[in-house]
């Protein structure tokens, strides 16, 4: 038992050490972010003079309001898209045995494994033919129609549970899309909670798609092409630049925020003992 | 009042609606503020075209270059679009621009008054396929707070390199006496031919690049004397920063205030005004074969897809005239290219204050920068290969021998 | 695995529910993979029409310096890269399935980096590396020590892992943190009521009980890995968009985007690919053996 807290503290300390080493170089950021842009290159972390004016001069060089709302909106739409489709897919790699099932589920892995730039022009011929270009569709539209990672990452926690509950439920007459809904929806909460996270994340990161898709124009397009743009002219400046990346990555902290507490702590670091 | 006001609206409405039947798109890369200043030269072209809308659509340099990409192999080109003229040759060589010669021969008049060394890189045996919109010849900036701190005098017209040279290492300081360099004589973009080392080969006499025989000649004996020139000045003196050193300040040298002196185009001026610098611009230093600069010029195009060519050249005709031009010298990012808006108040009286009859004067020593087909590649394997002298693991013969031999492979591959 | 077999109307609720599945995998993915390939034995520059190349670009690869550079750095990256994400992470999310104090402060530390823009923290990395006054440097030097010259050639992969470990551990701890929560907690108390120290209940419940996410996450790991891209281009990227140490998706990316040789890329495409897919099959026989659900 004693030995039990001696490792228990090695781990915390190991862990506090770890979120140190995490959260330096963005706390270097907001610091970066709250100077002028003379003190950028002085090497120290508190600036001198310190200032919020690079948030607000952001808001007049390029319309950020709009950009976060276009970015929002579709990283909105494509996170249900994902969370709805790729469940119903994982539950049903998971627990039911139907013909190809495996050769199905190989093809999906290896979409993951060809890299985006070969695929985007068969991909941007298939929306151009499908009359979707220039507009929003070609970046939450696919989100309804499952996706590997997605789909791969439930079906491992369904795996998880098991599979006597669904055997039990389908003596009861359950039907699967009951069996689904009501038990394996429910107990795969973290999993969603882990899967909303990386669906918005990847949504929001979009930067090709983006570009590809939406008119190259500030009023109609994503967060990440409007900042790509904004560094064009304000590359030298860093505080601008930081103050436009924290601002930019502020959604997905508050939707982790959200998410993680679906991961109830399971042990209790005294229960054990 | 109010009645009246939406009736106007209303009216106006209908006549746009009845008028507007052609609409056409045109995308280039910029910043936001270019975007701002093409949208107003786009609204004055309506104006006067009630028949045509266009539509603007600016995206960073990568990103421009991507999407065009995938919209030509997807068959959705924009109308018109803006072309970096050693690129233009992968374009033209591929037929997807639309040939403007018949536009120009019907109308030769909308090229009078335009640098005829810029046209140089649009022609091609059967005519043009593109025209300039601006060119960017290749200046010394310098930063006057740290010549005047050092006690240094600012570069003339008389500079050889090797006042450059003697200049750039009184420059290279130790401020805070930490051991350290923390303000380099100079910085430059050593990778691509054009904002230095171009400059430098030619003016030591040196040639860069035949495309007609596909041969790469940068290990000549004289230009080998201007690349020994840059080793001196960068490894020997250490007046430059590494590109380690420097990327701790993002990417130029004297946006940063690191460096007192650098390479640049006309692109530079806004950037640096807006970062406070204290600085002007003198001719690049003369070398043993004299003073040699390059050019460079950005142009429009038209896709040879278009539905609407004749509006298309319409709005291209806008912008090389003397009303579009003088617009486009208003953002100071390059320099007009009709002789009469570059010597107008229009360009000569930018917001920013600094020599910029200069980068006109230097079209009088200004070699054309390469453009031939397959730039990009040629341009990648060569600077992959000069790379290695810089970073000390070959010797500088070697790495010029290997540049040679891969940037002709590229050559080759793209015959 | 389950192995339910679906009966009468049960059949139809499979279709509906694997429908959206099923239909982006044959309009979309399935139809960019299958086009890949065929490019892959063609001449393309996008901007004209394919030609045929038969194999070519796959016969022209070993002669391909850029390629071939890409090649060895991503497979150094890739072994360093995998087994440090996946061990840390795994370690972390443990500690962090417990109630330690500032518990959500410690999760949301951990995820910080993995939504940091790169281009940002590129600059802040580049002052923790650099050479002269650069944190790490000052720190060895206040110790007595040389400094290192961590983005030249020899030292870059390392310095260039411990970026993109840093910014991966993040993604991973939320996926076995998820892992976790299937764990159910008699489990532990039995094993606590029999006395099993800390260690055996690590190896003997929560690993094998995480093995379906220890396989998701090394198959992930991997594929991040092998398509690992946007800090070693701004830790090692010299002017003109070129890097220091370029990796596959950069020499997929440049030969298809910047050379005009869309079948080049689609060929090392494929490579990269079917390199991934061994890796995958390899980690699934080793989770067979161990006796987890892969």
């Amino acid at each position: 038992m004693k030995r039990d807290t001696a490792a228990d503290m090695l781990a915390f300390a190991l862990l506090l050490f770890g979120a140190l080493c995490m959260i330096g170089p963005f706390i270097w950021m907001i610091a970066t972010s709250l100077k002028p842009v003379a003190e950028q290159y002085d090497g120290r972390l508190i600036p001198i003079t310190p200032t919020s004016e690079n948030y607000p001069r952001l808001f007049e060089i390029i319309p950020m309001h709009l950009l976060l709302w276009n970015s929002f909106k579709i990283a909105a739409i494509a996170t249900f898209g994902q969370l709805l489709t790729c469940s119903m897919a994982g539950f049903i790699f998971a627990v039911v045995r139907f013909p190809f099932r495996n050769v199905i589920f190989v093809i999906l892995l290896v979409t993951l494994m060809v890299p985006g730039q070969v695929t985007a022009i068969p991909q941007f011929v298939i929306f151009k033919f499908l009359g979707l270009y220039g507009t929003q569709a070609p970046l939450y539209l696919p989100a309804f129609l499952g996706g590997a990672f997605g789909t791969f990452l439930m079906r491992q926690y369904f795996l998880t549970i098991p599979i006597e509950l669904a055997e039990a439920a389908r003596i009861d007459g359950a039907s699967l899309a009951r069996i689904f809904f009501t038990i394996y929806l429910p107990l795969a909460k973290p999993a969603l909670a882990a899967f909303a996270i990386f669906a918005f994340m990847f949504s929001w990161n979009d930067l090709f798609n983006a570009l590809i898709y939406l008119p190259s124009n500030l009023e109609k397009t994503t967060l990440t092409v409007g900042l790509a743009l904004f560094q064009t002219q304000y590359s030298g400046q860093w505080p601008l630049m930081m103050a436009a990346s924290l601002i930019s990555v502020a959604p997905i902290i508050i939707v982790f925020f959200l998410a993680q507490r679906h991961f109830i702590s399971g042990i209790s670091m005294s229960g054990l003992k | 009042m109010r009645l009246i006001t939406s009736t106007a609206i209303a009216l106006a409405v209908a006549a746009t609606t009845a008028q507007a039947e052609t609409e056409i798109s045109f995308a280039l890369w910029g910043s936001p503020q270019e975007a701002a200043v093409w949208a107003s030269i786009a609204e004055a072209f309506e104006a006067a075209h009630p028949d045509i809308t266009v539509n603007i659509e600016v995206s960073d340099w990568d990103g421009y270059w991507e999407k065009l990409r995938v919209q030509v192999a997807g068959g959705t080109p924009p109308d018109v679009f803006a072309m970096d003229a050693p690129l233009y040759p992968d374009w033209q060589l591929r037929n997807v621009l639309l040939d403007l010669q018949p536009y120009i021969d019907a109308d030769p008049s909308v090229l009078d008054g335009v640098f005829p060394v810029t046209l140089e890189a649009y022609q091609t045996d059967t005519g043009l396929f593109g025209v300039p919109r601006d060119f960017q010849t290749i200046v010394l900036y310098y930063n006057k707070d740290m010549f005047d701190a050092a006690g240094v005098d600012y570069p003339d017209d008389s500079w050889t390199w090797d006042d450059f040279r003697t200049a750039a290492a009184a420059l290279t300081l130790d401020k805070d006496g930490d051991g350290t360099t923390d303000q380099w004589g100079a910085w430059a973009e050593v990778y691509d031919m054009e904002p230095f080392w171009g400059p430098v080969i030619w003016s030591h006499g040196g040639e860069v690049v035949d495309p007609a025989s596909g041969q790469t000649l940068i290990n000549s004996p004289e230009a080998m004397a201007g690349f020994e020139f840059i080793q001196q000045v960068w490894l020997e003196d250490q007046s430059m920063p590494t590109e380690e050193q420097l990327s701790q300040y993002g990417w130029d040298g004297l946006l940063s205030g690191i460096a007192a002196m650098g390479f640049s185009g006309h692109w530079s001026v806004p950037e640096y005004a807006e970062a406070g610098l204290n600085f002007d611009v003198a001719p690049v230093p003369m070398g043993p074969a004299g003073r040699v600069t390059g050019v460079n010029s950005a142009g429009f195009v038209i896709s040879s897809d278009t539905e609407a060519p004749d509006a298309a050249w319409e709005f291209v005709k806008y912008a090389i005239s003397e009303e579009g031009q003088s617009q486009l010298a208003n953002i100071g990012l390059a320099v007009p290219i009709l002789e009469d808006v570059a010597q107008s108040d229009a360009y000569l009286e930018q917001p920013v204050q600094i020599n910029h009859a200069l980068f006109v004067e230097a079209l009088e020593y200004a070699h054309m920068k390469p453009v031939f087909r397959g730039y990009e590649e040629w341009s990648g394997a060569v600077g992959d290969s000069l790379n290695l002298a810089w970073t000390g693991e070959e010797s500088l013969a070697d790495a010029l021998d290997e540049a040679v031999a891969l940037g002709d492979d590229a050559l080759a591959r793209n015959n | 695995m389950g192995n339910l077999r679906p009966m009468g109307l049960e059949r139809w609720w499979v279709l509906v529910f694997l429908a959206p599945t099923l239909v982006g995998l044959f309009v979309g993915a399935f139809g960019s993979i299958f086009a890949s390939v065929g490019i892959s034995f063609t001449d393309w520059d996008l901007l004209t029409p394919p030609t045929p190349a038969g194999f070519s670009n796959y016969a022209g690869l070993p002669d391909d310096r850029l390629f071939m550079r890409s090649l060895v750095n991503t497979l150094a990256f890739a072994g360093l890269y995998v087994p440090l994400t996946v061990a840390i992470s795994l370690f972390v999310a443990i500690g962090l399935n417990r109630s330690i104090p500032g518990l959500s402060f410690f999760r949301v530390a951990f995820f910080l980096p993995t939504v940091s823009s790169p281009t940002a923290v590129g600059l802040l990395w580049t002052w923790i590396y650099a050479q002269d006054n650069g944190v790490l440097n000052n720190m060895i030097t206040a110790m007595g020590g040389d400094p290192v010259r961590w983005l030249s050639r020899d030292v870059a992969l390392y310095s260039v892992v411990i970026v993109n470990v840093w910014g991966a551990i993040g993604g991973g701890m939320i996926i076995f943190l998820a892992g976790l929560q299937a764990i159910p907690k008699d489990y532990y108390e039995v094993a606590a009521l029999d006395g099993a120290t800390a260690w055996q209940r690590l190896w003997f419940i929560t690993l094998p009980a995480l093995a379906p996410s220890m396989f998701f996450q090394m198959v992930l790991t991997t594929i991040n890995a092998f398509q690992a891209f946007d800090y070693i281009y701004i830790l090692t990227r010299t002017g003109n968009g070129n890097s220091t140490m370029p990796t596959l998706v950069f020499s997929i990316y440049r030969n298809g985007f910047r050379f005009f040789r869309m079948g080049d890329a689609a060929a090392q495409a494929v490579v990269l690919s079917a390199m991934i897919m061994v890796l995958t099959v390899i980690y699934f026989r080793l989770q067979k053996k161990w006796g987890g659900q892969p």
